[in-house]
C-alpha cells in the first residue's frame, strides 16, 4: 500500500525516490540493531574483551567456546524445547479466552464491559514480584506446583490482557450486520460467532497469537518460581544457569540470548507479511 | 549347586530386599552455585555415593533470586532441609526464628570442631548466645594489580605498596588517560556489594559501624572520593559490581583492583598479564590490618522435614577432603587447619590465607540491610560529588542511631 | 438480508441485537474471571499485607497484627518514594509519548513502497524479544562511561568532549533508562500501528489528493483520526508495560545511582526482599494499582468516543 504522507518530494522520480528510501532503512535499521550485533559477537569474545576499553567492534580472537557450553552444558535445545511446549497451549489460551472476551466486548453495549476494561488493566499493572508469592499459594493448595499446567496458566495470566485490548477494535471492525443477518436465518448467537465472525478474523487471531506465542516465550521467571523439584530443573534455569554467585559468564549469557531469540525473528520474519496485512479484519473489503 | 552357594545366594537376596525396605530419604538443598567445579557439586555426588540413607536432591537457585525464593519458601510453608545463605543475611531469618537451632549439634559433632574454624567463622552464624548457621566456606577481599603494568610505570611489582599513601601513590602513577588505564577500582556499586568492599578501608582507619560520623569514618570515605575525584579511579565504580570490577581489571584497564579469591579461577583463563595479589594495605600510622569476611552459611530452615539429615549433609560438606576441593573455584576454607596441598594460584593461596586471619564479619544484626543501605547511600552521594562525605556520613548515622539503639551490633 | 413485513423484523432484530445475551456475559466474564482468580487473589493478598505488620515471622499466617495506614504513612513520609513516584510519572509519560511518535513515524516510513521494507521492518522487531535482563546488560555496556561504545562512537565523531557519564551520573541516568526502554519496545508499538495503517481505505487518500490535500494534510485528516483508537490502544499497553518494567531496570542500572532511576516496581521489591519490609512493599504496589486506576479510567473514557466501523 502506498501512502505518500512523508512529505517527500512528488516530483522526484520513483525510482530514485525507493532508492534513497531503501539506503535510508538500511541504514537507519542497521543502527538501530547495532546493540543485537554487539550481543551476537559478545558470544564470541572471551568474558575478559567484553569489557575492553577501547571497545572492540569484532572479536580479536573468536571462538565458540561460549556457545559450545550453552549447547553442551546447558543443553539450549532442550530449554527451548520447554519454552514451545509451555507456549503453544498459554497461545491457545489466551486466543480462546481473548477471542471471547474481545467478542464480547465489541457487542455489548453497556458500562459492564467499561468495568471489565478496567479492571483487566488494573490487574496488569501489580509489580510481579509480588504477585508470585500468592500465586504459589493458588496452586499449592490447588496441588498443581511443580507442573507444567501451573505455568501455562501463570504464563496465560500475563499474556490475557494484550490479547483482549488488541482484539476488541477488530472485532469493532466486523459489522454486527453480518450476525443479525444470521440470526434470521435461525443461527445462534454461538454459530453465528464461531461461523461466521471468527473466520473472518483468522488473519488478525493468527497475528495475534504469534505475538502472543513470543510473548510466552519470552516468559521465563514463572518456570523458575513454580518448577523447583529436581528433576523439572533442567530446561528451566536457562539464562541464569550463567549468572552465578559472584560472577557472571557475561559471554556465555550473550551466547545464550543469541540462540534464544533466533527462532522467534525466524518466525516473525516468516510471517512478516501476514502479520501487518493480518491485524486488519477486512471484513468488507 | 552346592549349599554354600544357594545360602549365599540367598543371603545377598535378602540383604538386597533389606535395603529397599529402608526408603531412602530425601534431603532438599537450594544452592546458587552454578560453576561446574564449585565444590558443592562432588560434595552432594560423594555424599549420595558413600551412604544410603540420605539422598540429597539439589536445586539451583540463581543467585538474584535466593533469598527471595527463601521468603517465599517459607510464606507459603515449603522450605528446603537445606539452604545456603549469604553470611549478612543469616541474623535476619535467625532473628525471625526462621532457622533451626543447630548449637548442639555442633556442639556434640564428631565432625565439626569450631575451635580450628578461623576466628571471623567462629562467630558469624551466631544470635544471641545460640547458633543457626555454619560457614560453607569463606573469603576476605585482597589487591589486585597488574604486575606489567607497575613495571611500565617504574613501579616494583615484587615491592606492592602496603599503606594508604603507597596505594595511592601507585595509584596515580599508573592511571594512564592516553591508554584507557586507571590506577585503581573497588566496587561502590549501590548494593551490598559496596558496604562489603568500603568496610574494610572504615576499620583500617579505626573508624565502626556504630559511629559512623566519627573522624576516623569520615577519612576513609575521603580517601576513597579522592581516588575518584582525582580520576585514579573511574566515575563508573558506583555502577560497577564486584565482578564488573575485575572485568575491567582483566581488560587491563584497572592497574590494581580489590576482589576476592572468587575471581581466581576467571582471572587464570582470561588474563595474559603477569598478575598478582596482596594484601589490603593499612593507613599510615593506624597499622590495623582489616578486610572483609565473606562466604555463605549452610543453614536448616524451620520447617524442614530432614532435620538430622540436613545436619548429616553439612557434617559431611564440612570435611576436609571436600574443602580441599573448594579451592578449585576460589573458595577458601573456613578451618584454619585445613591447608590445601599443592593449590592452584599458590601465591595468591598464602595472600589470602593471611588476608582471612584478619577478616571482620558483617553485623551479625537482624536489620543489617538497613545498616547496610544509608553507607552505601552514604558512599555513592559522596563519590558522585553531590555531599561531601562528613554531610553523607553524618546522615548514614542518623539513619541507623536509632536501629542500633534498639538492637546494638 | 432478507426482509419480512418490514417493520416487524427489524424491530426484532435491533432487540436481538441489544439484548443481553448470556452468551456474551459468559463470553466477557470468562477472561475476566480468570484473571480476577489468578491475579485478583495476589492482588487481595497484597493489599491485606499493606495493612499490616508483616514480618519473616508471621510471613506464613494470613492473620497479621494490623496497622491501619502505618505503612502507607511510612511510605508516603519517606523521601525517596516521593523521587520514585515522579520517575515512575516520567518513564510512564516519556515512554507513552516515545513511543507512539516514534512507532508512528516508523510505521508511515515502512508504508512506502521500496526493496525491502517489510523485511526490515520485521528485522526490527528482533529488540523487543529479548530477555529484559539481557537487554538491560547490553546497554550497561554499551553505556559504560569507560569501556562503552557509545562514548567511544560520540566523542570519535567529536559530538561530545569527553566521556558522558550515562549511569553513574544521578542527573543522568533517568534519561538512560528512557532511551533504552524506548529502544526495547519501539518496535511493538510500531508493528500494531503499521497494521493499523493498512485498514485505512485507500480512496480516501485518492480522493483528498484530487481534492488538492497536501502529504501535512492528508496525515492530519485522514490518517492520525483512522489511527486514533490504534494510536490509544497502543498508549494504554506501553502504560502498562512501563508500569511493569523491572528486570531491564534491575539490570541497567538497579534503579541507582541514588534512586534517580528507580521506579514504583522496584522500589516494591527492594523492601520487600532486600530489607525485609513486606507491609511496606505491598504499599507501594497498591499504590501503583490505585495511580494505574485514573489512568484506565481515562482510557475507558475516551474509547467511548471510538467510531464504531
Amino acid at each position: 500500500m502506498n501512502h505518500r504522507d512523508d512529505g517527500a518530494a512528488r516530483r522526484m522520480p520513483k525510482r530514485t525516490r525507493r532508492i534513497i528510501l531503501a539506503v535510508v532503512a538500511f541504514a537507519g535499521v542497521a543502527v538501530y540493531l547495532f546493540p543485537i550485533y554487539w550481543m551476537l559477537i559478545s558470544g564470541f569474545k572471551s568474558s575478559a574483551e567484553i569489557f575492553a576499553n577501547p571497545p572492540t567492534f569484532f572479536p580479536s580472537a573468536p571462538n565458540l567456546d561460549a556457545f559450545r557450553s550453552v549447547f553442551v552444558q546447558e543443553n539450549i535445545a532442550r530449554y527451548l524445547r520447554h519454552r514451545v511446549i509451555i507456549a503453544i497451549p498459554v497461545t491457545a489460551l489466551t486466543l480462546g479466552l481473548g477471542a471471547m472476551g474481545a467478542y464480547a466486548m465489541s457487542r455489548i453495549r453497556s458500562r459492564l464491559v467499561d468495568v471489565a476494561l478496567v479492571t483487566v488493566l488494573l490487574l496488569q499493572v501489580f509489580p510481579e514480584a509480588l504477585i508470585a508469592t500468592p500465586m504459589f499459594i493458588i496452586f499449592k493448595s490447588i496441588g498443581i506446583l511443580n507442573t507444567f499446567f501451573a505455568v501455562i496458566l501463570a504464563t496465560t495470566s500475563k499474556v490475557l490482557a494484550f490479547a483482549l485490548v488488541i482484539l476488541r477494535p477488530m472485532f469493532l471492525q466486523v459489522p454486527s450486520e453480518l450476525e443479525e443477518a444470521s440470526y434470521v436465518d435461525g443461527c445462534t448467537r454461538f454459530q453465528a460467532f464461531w461461523r461466521i465472525v471468527l473466520p473472518l478474523m483468522r488473519a488478525p487471531l493468527a497475528v495475534v497469537g504469534a505475538i502472543a506465542f513470543a510473548q510466552a516465550y519470552g516468559q521465563f521467571v514463572y518456570p523458575i518460581t513454580l518448577l523447583n523439584r529436581q528433576e523439572l530443573q533442567p530446561g528451566s534455569v536457562g539464562i541464569y544457569a550463567f549468572i552465578g554467585a559472584e560472577t557472571a559468564d557475561w559471554h556465555r549469557v550473550m551466547a545464550f540470548a543469541s540462540i534464544y531469540v533466533l527462532p522467534i525473528i525466524a518466525l516473525f520474519l516468516l510471517l512478516q507479511r501476514n502479520i501487518v496485512s493480518g491485524l486488519t479484519a477486512g471484513a468488507l473489503k | 549347586m552346592s549349599l554354600r552357594k544357594l545360602m549365599a545366594m540367598v543371603a545377598a537376596a535378602a540383604s538386597m530386599l533389606a535395603a529397599d525396605a529402608m526408603a531412602q530419604k530425601v534431603i532438599t538443598l537450594w544452592h546458587p552455585y552454578n560453576a561446574e567445579t564449585d565444590m558443592i557439586h562432588y560434595g552432594i555426588k560423594t555424599f549420595n555415593e558413600s551412604q544410603k540413607e540420605y539422598r540429597i536432591e539439589a536445586r539451583l537457585v540463581p543467585y538474584t533470586q535466593l533469598t527471595a525464593e527463601m521468603i517465599k519458601a517459607i510464606a507459603t510453608g515449603t522450605p528446603p532441609d537445606l539452604v545456603t545463605l549469604n553470611d549478612p543475611v543469616v541474623a535476619s531469618f535467625a532473628s525471625q526464628d526462621q532457622l533451626v537451632d543447630i548449637t548442639d549439634r555442633i556442639r556434640n559433632s564428631k565432625v565439626i570442631n569450631l575451635s580450628v574454624y578461623f576466628k571471623g567463622p567462629q562467630t558469624s552464624g551466631v544470635w544471641q548466645g545460640r547458633r543457626y548457621s555454619i560457614a560453607r566456606e569463606v573469603n576476605a577481599l585482597g589487591l589486585f594489580y597488574n604486575a606489567d603494568l607497575f613495571r611500565a610505570h617504574g613501579l616494583d611489582p615484587d615491592k606492592p605498596p602496603k599503606t594508604w599513601s603507597e596505594v595511592r601513590a601507585a595509584a596515580e602513577k599508573l592511571t594512564d588517560p592516553a591508554h584507557h588505564v586507571f590506577g585503581i577500582g573497588f566496587c561502590a556499586h549501590g548494593s551490598e556489594q559496596s558496604t562489603f568492599q568500603f568496610l574494610p578501608w572504615l576499620w583500617q582507619a579505626g573508624g565502626s559501624i556504630n559511629k559512623l560520623d566519627s573522624p576516623e569514618a569520615i577519612e576513609a570515605l575521603q580517601y576513597w572520593t579522592d581516588l575518584v575525584q582525582k580520576g585514579y579511579a573511574s566515575k563508573d565504580v558506583i555502577n560497577q559490581q564486584q565482578n564488573d570490577v575485575i572485568n575491567s581489571f582483566m581488560a587491563g584497564n584497572y592497574a590494581m583492583a580489590v576482589g576476592g579469591p572468587w575471581e581466581l579461577p576467571r582471572i587464570q583463563k582470561d588474563v595474559k598479564f603477569d598478575w598478582r595479589v596482596t594484601v589490603l594495605p593499612v593507613k599510615d600510622g593506624k597499622n590495623i590490618q582489616a578486610s572483609s569476611l565473606g562466604g555463605f552459611h549452610f543453614a536448616i530452615p524451620r520447617g524442614a522435614k530432614e532435620i538430622d539429615g540436613a545436619f548429616k549433609a553439612i557434617e559431611f560438606l564440612s570435611t576436609p577432603a571436600i574443602f580441599q576441593d573448594g579451592w578449585k573455584s576460589g573458595l577458601m576454607a573456613p578451618r584454619a587447619d585445613v591447608e590445601v596441598k599443592d593449590p592452584l594460584w599458590p601465591k595468591a593461596y598464602a595472600v589470602f590465607r593471611e588476608q582471612v586471619k584478619y577478616a571482620i564479619q558483617r553485623g551479625p544484626h537482624p536489620q543489617w540491610p538497613d545498616l547496610s543501605r544509608p553507607i552505601q547511600i552514604a558512599i555513592q552521594e559522596s563519590l558522585t560529588g553531590v555531599k561531601p562525605p562528613a554531610q553523607a556520613l553524618k546522615e548514614a548515622a542518623a539513619k541507623i542511631q536509632p536501629i542500633l539503639a534498639r538492637q546494638p551490633l | 438480508m432478507r426482509r419480512g413485513p418490514r417493520g416487524i423484523d427489524a424491530a426484532w432484530l435491533i432487540a436481538m441485537a441489544h439484548a443481553r445475551s448470556p452468551l456474551l456475559l459468559v463470553f466477557l466474564l470468562a477472561p475476566v474471571f480468570y484473571l480476577l482468580a489468578l491475579i485478583g487473589f495476589p492482588i487481595l493478598y497484597n493489599i491485606l499485607m499493606s495493612f499490616q505488620e508483616v514480618t519473616l515471622g508471621n510471613l506464613s499466617k494470613l492473620l497479621r497484627p494490623f496497622v491501619g495506614l502505618d505503612n502507607y504513612r511510612e511510605v508516603f513520609a519517606d523521601p525517596v518514594f516521593r523521587q520514585v513516584f515522579v520517575n515512575s510519572l516520567v518513564f510512564v509519560g516519556v515512554n507513552v509519548v516515545g513511543q507512539v511518535t516514534l512507532g508512528l513515524m516508523a510505521a508511515l516510513f515502512f508504508a512506502e513502497t521500496f526493496a525491502g521494507a517489510h523485511f526490515l521492518r520485521g528485522l526490527l522487531l528482533a529488540t523487543w524479544m529479548l530477555p529484559g535482563l539481557v537487554v538491560g546488560a547490553l546497554w550497561k555496556w554499551m553505556f559504560a562511561s569507560q569501556y562503552g561504545v557509545v562514548n567511544f562512537v560520540l566523542e570519535a565523531l567529536h559530538a561530545i568532549g569527553g566521556p558522558v557519564h550515562w549511569l553513574s551520573d544521578p542527573a543522568i541516568a533517568m534519561t538512560t533508562v528512557n532511551i533504552a526502554h524506548i529502544w526495547y519496545i519501539m518496535p511493538f508499538s510500531m508493528i500494531l500501528i503499521a497494521a493499523a495503517l493498512t485498514a485505512i481505505p485507500l480512496e480516501q487518500y485518492e480522493a483528498a489528493e484530487l481534492d488538492g490535500a497536501g502529504p501535512v494534510a492528508r496525515l492530519r485528516y485522514i490518517t492520525l483520526p483512522a489511527l486514533r483508537p490504534t494510536l490509544l490502544a497502543v498508549a494504554c499497553l506501553v502504560t502498562i508495560y512501563s508500569m511493569r518494567a523491572f528486570d531491564m531496570i534491575f539490570a541497567l542500572t538497579q534503579g541507582g545511582p541514588l534512586d534517580s532511576s528507580n521506579v514504583l516496581p522496584l522500589l516494591s521489591y527492594q523492601f520487600s526482599f532486600q530489607q525485609f519490609k513486606f507491609g511496606i512493599g505491598a504499599a507501594v504496589g497498591t499504590f501503583a494499582v490505585v495511580f494505574v486506576f485514573a489512568v484506565a479510567l481515562v482510557y475507558v473514557r475516551t474509547l467511548k468516543h471510538e467510531a464504531r466501523a
